[in-house]
């Protein structure tokens, strides 16, 4: 049976909202709503799981741990894709809201982004000695999103997104 | 890896549960699975008013719960998505 538990990183927010006016408990209760689809589903597969919701960065998360959840997560983080997309699609029809929720399963997107991290720094050192842009091969926009942040928190390198989906990919230039 | 092979039974209700989540009108979501002779399927029936939620724009949200059926073990079975009863 799925057990859920919940876990609100408030960080500097007062009266329920964050500094950039973003309402914290509207964000928690799309992190529980997303838990209760995922759980309903984990039960009906029988999966043990343990799925806890929190809101971190203005950001609704719901990660599932445990044994198992190689299925849930697919080829490429495939399954997981498509469930992080129809669990806000669950969200946005409780809630009217388009969320931002990020779904994890089994630690995929934890050891991807740390995946990504280390290849991004690398490629800015490249980038950054040579001078030359690199161009990325596709990712989809969480992959992305993990290589800007490594390259945004520097000031020898910029990057940009070219292309569309499913062939969308990150340049590296020097700034 | 390590995971056994999913019973065939679970897919219906797991397709199911994935549906009446995103719908307006759970109540009328139906979900079939079908021997047919060109192999299994699963037919999902909704009320009108959600066919368009339920195969989303460029159909994307049906190739999610495609991607999802194919993960929990329904490699093979078909996914059809229609709007009468």
């Amino acid at each position: 049976m799925a057990e859920t538990t919940t876990d609100v990183a408030r960080g500097e927010a007062s009266e329920g909202r964050t500094t950039a006016g973003v309402d914290t408990d509207a964000l928690f209760e799309q992190s529980e709503i997303a838990a209760d689809y995922v759980e309903g589903l984990l039960d009906i597969l029988d999966t043990d799981g343990d799925i806890d919701e929190l809101v971190k960065d203005d950001r609704p998360i719901v990660e599932v741990v445990g044994e198992g959840l190689n299925q849930l997560v697919g080829p490429g983080g495939a399954t997981l894709e498509a469930l992080q997309e129809l669990t806000r699609l669950a969200v946005f029809r409780k809630t009217g809201e388009h969320s931002r929720l990020m779904l994890d399963i089994g630690g995929f997107r934890s050891s991807r982004r740390a995946e990504l991290q280390a290849l991004a720094k690398k490629v800015a050192d490249e980038v950054a000695q040579y001078g030359n842009p690199v161009r990325l091969d596709p990712m989809n926009a969480f992959e992305r999103k993990c290589v800007h942040d490594v390259i945004n928190a520097r000031k020898d390198v910029a990057s940009e997104s070219e292309g569309t989906e499913p062939d969308r990919r990150v340049i590296v230039s020097p700034a | 890896m390590g995971t056994p092979p999913r019973s065939p039974d679970v897919l219906r209700p797991a397709l199911e549960h994935l549906v009446k989540g995103i719908v307006d009108n759970p109540d009328d979501v139906r979900v079939r699975m079908i021997n047919g002779r060109r192999g299994k399927r699963l037919e999902v029936r909704v009320n009108p008013d959600d066919l368009g939620t339920v195969i989303g724009r460029s159909g994307r949200t049906a190739k999610a719960l495609r991607q999802v059926v194919t993960g929990i073990g329904g490699r093979g079975v078909r996914v059809e998505i229609l709007d009468s009863y």
